[in-house]
């Protein structure tokens, strides 16, 4: 739905975006991570046709964005800034009403209630905007985004500024519009909800450095090490762990846990469950330690690049 | 270019404005300064010091000059010729308009973060323009015309026999109708233009006395009499006034540059 094709943005000498290639299919949900100045807003800019590209392409729906689809393609795209850009004079029923015309939209108020209605905003319909607080600023603006249905959505950083009941009707709201076939694109630094919303994680420092689903980003940068939880105390089961990975492995006991340091845990993961049922263990769960989301991100950003993932 | 976008824009100037009156205070206070000098001059002053307007030779001299109606007294004469002169500082308001609302037209969406989200949707350039410009001349011509209503209504009133059916002319018409908007929209589209290039709303106001100066300049002449436009003379004005204004528009439009307005600040 979302196609970028070897995206590139450069302002003066100063290059913002090189190279990204990636896309975003219906009923999907990318979460776009990076450091500040990393090219997001401006990758998000080129994908709703606000600026050109210094070279490559973006396609929504197969049609290539250009000057002269551009007018058609922004009834398809949903955008939302950073900033909300609300009109400060104008209520929240106003400031709608003028985006319905804008998008030629039939029955204005009625689809403007049913979208205040899914945010909990009805009862603010006829406050002034520059009355408003950051977080009801941000839902408005996300409402005037969904207003027209669109079929793809920009979102810069939705929930900044949200408070956590807000950031979960939001969550929510977007999980609903995936269901209903969107393509859906967040640009994010908050890597709990990138990782709680998010089908794919692209991480971005004016390249792409990876794209991924969380779980397998996080897959990628192992610790290496294996948790072992047993019933009882796992202490007298030391001797036999360590005559399988040998004498310098690192073992430590955890609690309950036997925490294993292995080399190839592949091969050896099952001769380690295999020793320690012979030895009458009581093995309540296994598992290899993954990476949090925040370290594999933090190790992506730093390296800029897969480096050893 | 879509009218239903361009009117659903308008709408929310409009709308804006009438919450923000303070802002046409400059425009009102222009008109009605514009109002009430020809009165003071040519009703007040002679009623006050009992001393007729064709007392005045040098203004008899001029206004025979100008000519009048034979039907007119003198004094009517030389009030009539008065009236007709001070009929120019009309143009005035929409200069004003321009600067005072027309300057803020792009540049102050840009200040409120609010011109992103508008670029976002389908509006065109073109369409955005002309929302900004009709945004700023509907309230500007509306109060001029309310002026210009209440100077015809002074005159008839206020005036000499005969003064205000002299007035219903070619020159004035021309002036009023024709002349006046063309010139109104010159003024706006150019305050429009500067919007759209600028960082801030002053410095779109300073570049604004650029159109200030011809624009008032001409103004002035015509007042001191050292220019006088006969009927023919402003048709061809007004055409020259509106093909100009066609050109800015499509100078307007081909000079948007989105990218330089959502991208820098410098």
């Amino acid at each position: 739905m979302i196609a970028a094709q070897h995206l590139s943005r450069r302002f003066g000498s100063r290059t913002a975006v090189n190279d990204v290639t990636f896309e975003v299919a219906r009923s999907e949900i990318v979460a776009l991570l990076g450091p500040n100045g990393a090219g997001k807003t401006t990758t998000l800019r080129m994908l709703a046709g606000l600026i050109g590209p210094t070279s490559g392409t973006v396609a929504i729906g197969g049609v290539e964005l250009t000057r002269a689809t551009g007018t058609a393609l922004r009834m398809r795209i949903g955008f939302l800034p950073e900033a909300p850009g609300l009109w400060d004079r104008l209520t929240v029923r106003e400031n709608l009403r003028a985006y319905a015309g804008l998008y030629g939209l039939t029955d204005a108020d009625g689809r403007i209630d049913r979208a205040l209605d899914m945010l909990a905003l009805s009862d603010r319909a006829s406050t002034r905007s520059a009355e408003l607080s950051k977080g009801m600023r941000q839902k408005v603006a996300l409402v005037r985004t969904l207003l027209h249905e669109p079929a793809v959505l920009l979102l810069d950083e939705p929930t900044s500024g949200l408070d956590p009941e807000m950031t979960r009707s939001v969550r929510l709201l977007l999980e609903e519009r995936r269901r209903a076939g969107c393509a859906i694109l967040v640009s994010t630094h908050n890597l709990d909800e990138a990782q709680r919303l998010a089908d794919r994680v692209a991480v971005l420092q004016e390249r792409l450095v990876a794209i991924d689903r969380p779980a397998d980003l996080r897959r990628r940068l192992t610790t290496g090490r294996l948790i072992i939880r047993l019933g009882g105390d796992p202490s007298p089961f030391l001797d036999t762990v360590r005559r399988l990975v040998g004498p310098t492995a690192e073992i430590a006991v955890e609690r309950d846990s036997l925490v294993v340091h292995v080399a190839r845990p592949d091969e050896q993961t099952p001769a380690l469950v295999a020793a320690l049922v012979a030895a009458r263990a009581s093995i309540m769960e296994i598992r290899a330690e993954t990476a949090a989301l925040e370290d594999v991100y933090l190790h992506l950003v730093e390296n800029k690049g897969p480096g050893d993932l | 270019m879509n009218g239903n976008r361009v009117r659903a824009l308008v709408k929310k100037e409009l709308l804006d404005l009438a919450r923000n009156p303070t802002a046409l205070m400059p425009v009102a206070i222009l008109t009605a300064f514009s109002l009430l000098l020809p009165f003071l001059v040519a009703v007040a002053i002679p009623a006050l010091t009992d001393r007729g307007l064709d007392r005045d030779a040098g203004l008899s001299r001029i206004s025979a000059a100008a000519n009048p109606p034979a039907a007119l007294s003198d004094a009517a004469r030389v009030q009539f010729f008065l009236f007709q002169q001070f009929l120019v500082l009309f143009l005035l308001t929409p200069i004003t308009g321009a600067l005072v609302l027309a300057a803020h037209a792009v540049v102050g969406e840009k200040q409120a973060r609010a011109l992103e989200p508008l670029l976002a949707t389908p509006i065109t350039t073109l369409e955005l323009l002309a929302a900004k410009l009709f945004g700023a001349a509907i309230p500007t011509f509306a109060i001029s015309f309310v002026g210009l209503a209440l100077y015809a209504g002074g005159i008839l009133t206020f005036g000499l026999p005969g003064v205000a059916l002299a007035m219903l002319n070619a020159r004035s018409l021309l002036l009023v109708l024709w002349v006046s908007p063309a010139a109104g929209l010159v003024s706006l589209q150019s305050a429009v233009l500067i919007s759209s290039r600028v960082n801030d709303p002053r410095t779109a106001q300073q570049w604004g006395v650029l159109i200030v100066a011809p624009l008032s300049g001409l103004v002035i002449a015509h007042l001191m009499g050292a220019l006088s436009f006969s009927a023919p003379v402003l048709v061809l004005i007004g055409v020259g006034l509106f093909a100009v204004w066609l050109v800015l528009l499509l100078f307007s439009v081909a000079l948007f540059d989105r990218e330089t307005i959502l991208t820098r600040w410098r």
